[in-house]
Parts: C-alpha cells; sequence; structure tokens
C-alpha cells in the first residue's frame, strides 16, 4: 500500500511562495525522484509530504486519504534525513526501535524487527556500537534500518548520499536501489544529482521554481525533455544549445550552416533552440567547421570541446581520437537526434524520440 | 644548551607556580593548620589539637547551620537548575518575546550582590515592604508577613531571592545548549512519533547533559560561595535562623575572633566543595558526550 497524490500543493512563507502549485501521482510502490537545482521546492515539498512543514494550500492524501492535518507521527512516513540526523546517546539498535518504543510495543517485539532490519542492511554485528563510531556509510545505513523497522507506507529521503564520498556515493545507491526492489515500499527521494536520478527513479520529477518542470522515466525526460532547463539539466555533459532558425524543413544556425532537418514542422524562419546531445555528434568531412578547443579523455570515452564561430559544442566519442588541440574538424547532428525549442518560451516543439 | 632550556621552562612557570602557592597552597596550608591550633582571644595557644572540631560538633548552632547550608546549597542548586531549565527552554523558543526576554532577563545578573540585597531586603520587610503591603491589600494575607522575621520562613525566602539573582544566567546557558540541539534529530523524533514531552525527554535533555551538570556544578560552587547576600539581607538571623556557613564563619573569626573555630568550618567547607567537583568529574568522564568522536 502507499500511493500518493499531491494536489495543487502551495507553500509561502510570509509573502514569499516557494511551491506554486505542485500536482503529482505515485503509484504504490514506486521510487520518485524529485531532482532540481538548490532552491527550486524539492526539500520543501518533501517535508511538506513530511508534515514537518504546513502547506499553505492544496492536499495530501496517502491511499486516498487526505494527511493535511495530521501531525507526521500519524501519517505513517518514515524519512531519511541528509545528516543521517541519529540519535547520538542511543545504541545502533536504540536508535532502529526508537519509534517503536515510543509505540510501546513489547520489548521482544522491538527486538525482532529491529534484527529483522538489521539483517537486511549488514548491521547486525554493530547493534551495540554508538553513531560516533560508526562511518558515514554505516550510519546512512542505520538511517534508513529506523525507517525499515517502522515498515511504512512511504519513504521519505532527503539527499541522503550527499555527504558521503564518491564511490561511497556508487555503493550506497545500489544498496538503496537493492533495498526498494526488495521491500517495495512507495519511496520518494529527493536529490539534487541528476544521475542519482537517472540511475534510480522509475519516476523522475523535475522541479524549478517551485515548479514541475516535468514529470516522467529516466529515458523519456532524456530522449524528449519538455524544455530546455530539463534538457540541459537531465545527462552529463549537458545538451548542446544552439540559436537556429528553420529554413524549409531544415533547422540553420545563425551565419546558415545546417543543422539538420527540424523535429517538427516549423513556419519560415521561426526562430528556435536547436538542441543535441553530445553524444549524437559526428565528426565528418562535410558539415560544421569548428576548432578543437580541448580533449578530455576519460578511458571509456573521450570529451571533446569544439569552437564554432558562434557556439561552443560538448561531444563525446567512444572511439579513440586522433585529432590534436588547434586542429580543425567539421561536425555533424545525427540525423533525427535535433531538438528544437521555442526562443521565447524555452519549451519543446518537440524533438527527437528515437 | 639544554640547562639553559631547562632554566628558561622553569622561569616561565615560574610566576603561575608563585601565585598558586601564594594565593591558593599558602591561605589553604594556613587555615589547615590554624584549624589544629586552640586560639583564644586571638591569641594562638597550642598546635595539634581537634578542640576545634569537638567545639563545632557540641555547638548547637552549628547543627542548625549544616540544615540551613543544606537548604541554602541543595535546595538552592535545584531549583536554580529546575526553574533555570523550564525558563531556558521557553526561551529557546523563537519568537520576538524571547528575543527580548533573553536580553532582559540578565539585568538581575548584572546587578551588583549589595544592590540586590539591599533592595530585597527593603521589599520584604516586615512593616514597610512593598511584598508585605500587596499581599495584606490584596487580602491574601490578613497581616503583613515579616518574611526576613519568621525563622520558619527565612531561609526559603533567602533561596527565593537566591533564585532571582542566579537563575538568568544558568537559564541562558541552557538555553544556548538546548538551541544548539540539532534540528534533524529533532525532527526525526517527530516523525519517530515523539510527541512534544517525549522529545525533551529523549532529544533534547541527553543532548544538553553536558552543559546541564556543568551548569549544576557551577552554580553549586557559586551558592556555596555566596555570601553578601545572606549577610546583608538577615546577617544570619533572626536568632541563627538564616546562619549558613560562609555567614557563620565570617562571624566566629572577624566578630568573635574564634579563628580555629572558623578554620575548622572552611575545612569542612573545602571538604565538601571538594566532593562536590569530584562528583562533577566523575560525572562527565562517564557521560557519553564527554567521550568525544573516536
Amino acid at each position: 500500500m502507499g500511493s500518493v497524490a499531491l494536489r495543487n500543493i502551495r507553500k509561502s512563507y510570509g509573502a514569499v511562495e516557494v511551491l506554486h502549485g505542485i500536482d503529482l501521482d505515485i503509484k504504490e510502490g514506486e521510487f520518485t525522484v524529485l531532482v532540481g537545482p538548490s532552491g527550486c521546492g524539492k526539500s520543501t515539498l518533501l517535508r511538506s509530504i513530511a508534515g514537518l512543514e504546513t502547506i499553505s494550500g492544496g492536499d495530501i492524501a496517502i491511499d486516498d486519504r487526505v494527511i493535511n492535518a495530521l501531525v507526521p507521527k500519524e501519517r505513517d512516513i518514515a524519512m531519511v534525513f541528509q545528516n543521517y540526523a541519529l540519535y547520538p546517546h542511543m545504541t545502533v539498535a536504540k536508535n532502529m526501535g526508537f519509534s517503536l518504543r515510543l509505540a510501546k510495543e513489547p520489548q521482544a517485539e522491538i527486538d525482532r524487527k529491529v534484527r529483522a532490519a538489521a539483517e537486511i542492511l549488514d548491521l547486525t554485528a554493530l547493534l551495540d556500537r554508538y553513531p560516533r563510531q560508526l562511518s558515514g556509510g554505516q550510519r546512512q545505513r542505520v538511517a534508513m534500518g529506523r525507517a525499515i523497522v517502522r515498515d511504512p507506507k512511504v519513504f521519505l529521503f532527503d539527499e541522503p548520499l550527499s555527504n558521503l564520498d564518491a564511490k561511497l556515493r556508487v555503493q550506497m545507491r545500489s544498496e538503496i536501489k537493492e533495498l526498494h526492489q526488495r521491500l517495495k515500499t512507495t519511496t520518494i527521494y529527493v536529490t539534487h544529482d541528476q544521475i542519482e536520478a537517472m540511475t534510480m527513479a522509475d519516476k523522475i520529477v523535475v522541479m524549478r521554481g517551485g515548479h514541475v518542470e516535468q514529470i516522467g522515466t529516466p529515458l523519456e525526460l532524456y530522449d524528449s525533455p519538455a524544455s530546455v532547463f530539463v534538457a540541459g539539466f537531465i545527462g552529463s555533459p549537458s545538451m548542446n544549445f544552439i540559436p537556429a532558425h528553420a529554413t524549409g524543413t531544415t533547422l540553420e544556425t545563425e551565419t546558415g550552416m545546417p543543422l539538420g532537418e527540424t523535429p517538427a514542422p516549423l513556419g519560415h524562419n521561426q526562430q528556435v533552440i536547436a538542441g543535441f546531445r553530445p553524444e549524437d555528434i559526428r565528426l565528418s568531412d562535410t558539415g560544421i567547421p569548428a576548432k578543437v578547443a580541448l580533449i578530455e579523455p576519460t578511458g571509456a570515452e573521450t570529451q571533446l570541446t569544439l569552437r564554432t564561430d558562434e557556439a561552443s559544442v560538448i561531444m563525446t566519442t567512444r572511439e579513440r581520437v586522433t585529432q590534436t588541440p588547434g586542429g580543425l574538424v567539421h561536425f555533424s547532428v545525427t540525423p533525427g537526434k535535433l531538438h528544437a525549442f521555442d526562443a521565447e518560451t524555452e519549451l519543446t516543439l518537440a524533438g527527437a524520440r528515437q | 644548551m639544554l640547562r639553559s632550556d631547562r632554566f628558561l621552562a622553569y622561569a616561565l612557570i615560574l610566576p603561575v607556580v608563585a601565585a598558586v602557592v601564594a594565593f591558593v597552597v599558602g591561605p589553604t596550608y594556613n587555615v589547615a593548620t590554624l584549624s589544629l591550633t586552640q586560639v583564644v582571644m586571638g591569641m594562638e595557644r597550642g598546635f595539634g589539637t581537634l578542640g576545634n572540631f569537638k567545639a563545632l560538633a557540641a555547638d548547637p548552632v552549628f547543627g542548625l547551620v549544616l540544615k540551613n547550608t543544606a537548604i541554602w546549597i541543595l535546595g538552592g542548586t535545584f531549583l536554580c537548575v529546575t526553574v533555570g531549565l523550564a525558563v531556558g527552554t521557553y526561551l529557546a523558543i523563537d519568537s520576538r518575546m524571547t528575543g527580548w526576554l533573553r536580553a532582559l532577563i540578565l539585568l538581575p545578573w548584572v546587578l551588583p550582590d549589595v544592590v540586590t540585597a539591599m533592595a530585597w531586603k527593603w521589599m520584604l520587610h516586615g512593616q514597610v515592604g512593598i511584598i508585605g503591603q500587596t499581599l495584606q491589600n490584596t487580602g491574601l494575607t490578613e497581616d503583613t508577613v515579616s518574611f526576613l522575621g519568621d525563622p520558619q520562613l527565612v531561609m526559603w525566602v533567602l533561596v527565593v531571592v537566591l533564585i532571582w539573582r542566579k537563575m538568568p544566567l544558568v537559564a541562558l546557558i541552557l538555553c544556548a545548549a538546548i538551541r544548539s540541539v540539532p534540528d534533524d534529530q529533532m525532527e526525526a523524533a517527530r516523525m519517530d512519533g515523539a510527541n512534544a514531552v517525549e522529545r525533551f525527554r529523549f532529544v533534547t535533555l541527553p543532548n544538553i547533559a553536558f552543559s546541564l551538570t556543568a551548569v549544576t556544578v557551577i552554580s553549586m560552587i557559586w551558592i556555596t560561595a555566596e555570601f553578601a547576600l545572606p549577610w546583608i539581607m538577615t546577617g544570619g538571623g533572626p536568632a541563627n535562623a538564616s546562619q549558613i556557613m560562609a555567614t557563620y564563619i565570617y562571624q566566629q573569626s572577624f566578630e568573635f575572633f574564634n579563628w580555629g573555630v572558623a578554620s575548622a568550618m572552611s575545612v569542612i567547607n573545602l571538604v565538601m566543595l571538594a566532593s562536590i567537583v569530584a562528583l562533577y568529574l566523575y560525572i562527565n568522564r562517564r557521560s557519553w558526550a564527554s567521550e568525544g568522536s573516536k
């Protein structure tokens, strides 16, 4: 159980509105990631669902029951905090069993549930330790254990991995995803890291400035971004953007270089922003001339920065690069991989889908 | 080279050692020997006697002094810390009101001892005191109460004034400690289903345990050393009903010139204080907060 429905959620601090009417449906068992730059309202939204913030308008429902007025403990939600928020004076076992103890469950039952959760998270050997005796990753697991023992309808994660080093982050990412596949509890996960969002989510909600920018599966967002913002936010390195205009069925740059076929019917001379991903660029004999400004090999693939008269373009290739910095090349965009966005609204004019 | 280094090291710590010897070790040694010396009318008459301690044991006033001192120190500390904790908890709430109060509350603490004592003495006066008058005018009491003249009452009235004077700093220290409790722990407790009382009991208290024990011991030491307040307000009266260790030592040494007996009491006082500090250190070592991050 545990479907979540948000209807027109608004939140203001005094005169400043930070959430401008959020609508969102999360199906039972779904792993949803709220992603966006800092200040976009994703954490506020999560804390509103948790009940740590009171919303100024709208409805939050879990399993069709509106929970706006309920205090956190009555919402049947567990939350994992960014700084773990473990109680420093309690052992791991006490930390994990605290909610059950408050709920006046018999000690034997608490022990059983704590042990079961510890088993899942590989914490059994650490049950008698204090948080200060644990590493960052272990603390994070205890924080998750504290959420698991309650067997709640919904898990909330508030940037849980941002305090870990890069290697541990990748490992914990897989652990959280595996945990979700095992428990199948509805999960809402907040992060500013689009890679976390892409790798973990069943559904990504991209937020910006208190609005929902786009909702979709990771690949939907990647293949058909609804706006320049989403296109630039999802994917690394980011999508390239070049001002362009339509000439017949062709998109041309300002200086008349052809980029490719328009992804959607456009008016003649209509101003657009053309977008294409770094991996959708091919070096060729013909095409747009550019100078190689920078070559950055990462092993599996190489990232090249190309400079045309108008813009800088990033491309990645899995082939071995023979060019040298300063050399002249020509590039073209893989047919069908061109996106076009309205120059004014920055919304998509429909784009590549393949 | 090595010799001159060593010489320099000793030279550098010499001032501190000299100061400690002159102002701590010396007087302590002096008082300790004096407590074992028979003194009559300010004249030393023979060393090596427990006569002063025996005299104290036989002194009926000393029993009363011990009882009063217990009320003064234990009652005073307990109330100071509990009231301070309650006020500190309130002050830790963010609002415009508490912002002002946090500044205002220090007022009793910045007044000189003598001013406080005199002001309270007159306010509590049996005939002309404003507090007794007000109680009578509002009909709460039939006659004016002589707060400082009633042997049953006087010790507790002194404790109330003491709290008024010492509690603000305790409240501020605890307020600061409470405000430094991490928000996310409080929020985690809310998510875990803890109500306000449970959050205070299971999150706030353990987090401020270190400050709480420190502030308890510090107030205990302050209160033990407090002399001006009781001396000016009652001078130990009426009929020794508010005589405490500090005032009795003063009276014995500087009014009756019984330096031997006074020194004996000082030694007892010192032993008491030392055990309090020892207890504090013991608790501190055991507390989880002092263990640091391993």
